[in-house]
């Protein structure tokens, strides 16, 4: 089985997508000649051409407009925003016309529109370009919304993604582009809406996505030399939700930790925990501990950053406060 | 402005009180540290202290049990306004009629104040905290939660507090039938009821009794030895049949065990309870680390237990973490007994007199004195074999002291 890193999966799933299916293109700033700013799309100009592989100009809302229109005419496009704090830019064109021209249209119109971004912090990008935004998507209904943690995910859920017929807001950590893991030669696909147990445990499911599912995975470590055995779960599509998975692992460990590295407040992990108080409520024998960015633009200067953003020890601490006791 | 004396918490997971009685009458100067009530507890009863001083105004509730939290009574100064409060009804044990809302404004001159509504004169402090998950089991198994003591974070009672409790709770008491004059009925005080209820769970535990006699011939000696080496404590034989039961729990590790529902506690000390029977009911002070003790440091100790057990003056801190119980009906002539096992300890064991016995020696027959041990096990916990391994290293260490060195 060929090892891949999370950037060669992505270039993996592209790539194989135009190669059997002529509908499929791609379009972004600098994603030809440059291959992406993060590399993703590199080499891929010289293999489909300048016709499927389109620079456009440094305009979000045209960017995802165009895309928007070629999908309604039966393409299948996959536009790159270089970084997700970008998507502002494109706000009118994702939320009031990608996702609601199918409902107003009495379904007569698909847009099976694949929107790939990245972000996070880890590398100093500095508060405009370090954002994690996945949950502004999922508030809006009439898109999907996903986020994949490892190479094999990322592969096939970008597949689905391409082949949904709606609009798919995709997103990659910058962090994560160097992450290796095997995979199988065929292409396997991801189905949207399955969450993927990481790991398995007894004493406390800890629900991550994104960066914040190797940090999970580091903690459950460390929390195992204490004792305490942790399930990692990471939902892989925020939207739509595999809430079967999420419940049934927490009325297993009857403990509940949300971890992402968006901000805590109004983060992904406030709906995750929503869901899971109500329909494990009496399964549950702690508070949810939710674990995110502190509520601050995320800083320059690295050490900054490394006090705002969640790593491993922040989970380790959610996960010892489920299962702490004051004696008796 | 008048100062509000509440019902104090003594301890993790105490949710109510019962006032026993009152040591100051309304009108009588208080100093700061004076003993103002009796309170009565689950598990001890105590002297409540002012926390200021004053004249104590007004007695909001006289006696009776109320929750944690509630106002029972006003420190000022004297002719002082009292602010408005309603004190809490105390609740009748068996009475499951809800408490009524009793205004405190007796003074005549001042209007009659209309009672509110008797939730809102529960203090939000006396809530049980409970996950919900604690919740359910207790609800499906039919467990009171105010009888248990949380361990979460905030004394929150958590799903393993509630497994440690294990089986139904104490079937509610009948409602108060008529007095017919023929009848005494004795009200349940909180130590009474923590006796039953914790009885009745022991009765749900799979418990199995083997029996041995030993040859105490060589145990008294000693016990005489130590009685002239310290004539001030005077060991007794249940003190040094303490230290020989620490002896063998730390050879026999599994004895010395808790039952917690998903798992079976070792312990690495030997904290042995002793059962005393006081006017009050069954008690069992603790005598923690006898492994560690001489037997004079251990009659020490439980000449203190047993004298503040009597005097009803043990904290709860003297109740807490025994491992292993020893009760002891010897001086009442009993030749053996069978004891309830003491949840979730693993073991308890039933102590006769000693007394003069015929047994077979070398042929003959001899008189020899002779006490039967009836070791009371938790299935569960341990199994006949593990418990007449320990037993029989208890029967060694008393018929040959030297060999729990």
């Amino acid at each position: 089985m060929p090892e891949l890193t999370y950037r060669e999966a992505v270039r993996d799933a592209l790539s194989r997508a135009m190669r059997e299916d002529d509908d499929v293109f791609i379009m972004g700033e600098d994603i030809a000649e440059m291959g992406g700013s993060m590399g993703v799309t590199q080499g891929m100009l010289a293999e489909f051409g300048p016709d499927r592989v389109r620079n456009t100009p440094i305009s979000e809302m045209a960017l995802v407009g165009a895309g928007i229109g070629a999908a309604m005419q039966g393409m299948r496009p996959i536009v790159e925003i270089m970084y997700e704090d970008f998507t502002t830019l494109a706000m009118e064109q994702i939320v009031n016309q990608a996702a609601k021209h199918r409902y107003m249209s009495g379904g007569q119109v698909k847009v099976p529109l694949t929107i790939r971004t990245q972000g996070g912090a880890g590398w100093s990008p500095g508060a405009q370009h370090a954002q994690q935004v996945e949950a502004w998507f999922v508030h809006v209904p009439g898109l999907k919304v996903v986020f994949a943690s490892t190479p094999s995910d990322v592969r096939g859920l970008l597949w689905s993604s391409i082949y949904d017929d709606n609009p798919v807001l995709f997103f990659e950590h910058r962090m994560l582009y160097p992450v290796k893991e095997e995979v199988a030669d065929e292409l396997e696909p991801v189905p949207l809406g399955q969450a993927r147990v990481h790991r398995e445990g007894e004493d406390v499911t800890v629900i991550a996505t994104g960066r914040l599912v190797h940090e999970s995975l580091a903690a459950a470590a460390e929390a195992e030399k204490e004792g305490v055995s942790v399930e990692v779960v990471d939902p892989r599509t925020l939207q739509p939700l595999d809430e079967e998975a999420l419940v049934s692992s927490v009325k297993k460990t009857n403990r509940c930790v949300v971890a992402h590295e968006a901000v805590v407040r109004g983060g992904y992990g406030a709906e995750v925990a929503a869901v899971v108080q109500h329909q494990a409520f009496d399964w549950l024998d702690a508070p949810i501990e939710r674990v995110g960015s502190k509520f601050t633009p995320i800083p320059f200067a690295p050490v900054m950053e490394n006090f705002v953003v969640p790593d491993a020890v922040d989970v380790l601490e959610a996960i010892r406060k489920t299962v702490e006791r004051t004696g008796g | 402005m008048a100062d509000q004396v509440i019902l104090p918490r003594l301890g993790q997971g105490m949710e109510s009180g019962t006032i026993v009685r009152w040591l100051k009458s309304e009108g009588d100067e208080v100093q700061k540290g004076e003993p103002l009530f009796e309170l009565d507890t689950d598990k001890v009863t105590q002297e409540v202290e002012a926390d200021v001083g004053g004249v104590l105004l007004k007695i909001l509730v006289d006696e009776g049990e109320v929750p944690v939290g509630t106002p029972v009574a006003f420190l000022g100064e004297k002719g002082e306004d009292l602010p408005e409060v309603e004190a809490a009804a105390p609740t009748p044990v068996e009475a499951e009629t809800e408490p009524a809302a009793v205004s405190a404004g007796t003074d005549p001159e001042q209007p009659e104040r209309v009672a509110g509504p008797p939730s809102g004169s529960v203090p939000t402090d006396g809530r049980i905290k409970a996950s919900p998950l604690a919740r359910r089991i207790a609800r499906e198994r039919g467990i009171d939660l105010a009888a248990l003591t949380g361990t979460g974070p905030e004394g929150r009672i958590v799903a393993e507090d509630v497994e440690r409790a294990d089986v139904g709770g104490a079937p509610k008491a009948p409602a108060r039938a008529a007095a017919t004059g023929e009848v005494e009925r004795v009200e349940l005080t909180s130590l009474r009821r923590t006796v039953a209820r914790r009885m009745t769970e022991a009765w749900a535990a799979p418990a199995f009794q083997i029996v041995m006699s030993a040859d105490m011939t060589r145990a008294q000696e000693l016990r005489a030895r130590l009685v002239e080496r310290h004539p001030d404590e005077r060991p007794t034989v249940t003190d040094v049949l303490t230290k020989v039961c620490a002896a063998a729990l730390m050879r026999h590790r599994e004895v010395n065990a808790l039952y917690a529902g998903d798992a079976i506690e070792l312990h690495p000390s030997a904290n042995v309870g002793i059962a005393v029977a006081t006017d009050r009911g069954l008690l069992v002070p603790v005598i923690s680390g006898c492994e560690l003790k001489t037997v004079a440091e251990i009659a020490v100790a439980r000449a203190d237990l047993v004298a503040r057990s009597r005097e009803g003056k043990l904290q709860a801190s003297d109740l807490e973490g025994g491992t292993f119980t020893i009760s002891n009906l010897g001086m009442y002539g009993v030749e053996q007994f069978v004891a309830v096992l003491n949840p979730p300890q693993a073991a308890i064991l039933a102590v006769g007199a000693i007394e003069d016995r015929p047994v077979a020696r070398d042929g003959g027959v001899v008189a020899r004195p002779m006490m039967t041990l009836t070791l009371t096990c938790d299935h569960r916990t341990i199994d006949g074999a593990t418990a007449a391994d320990f037993l029989r290293t208890v029967k060694e260490f008393l018929e040959e002291p030297g060999l729990a060195l």
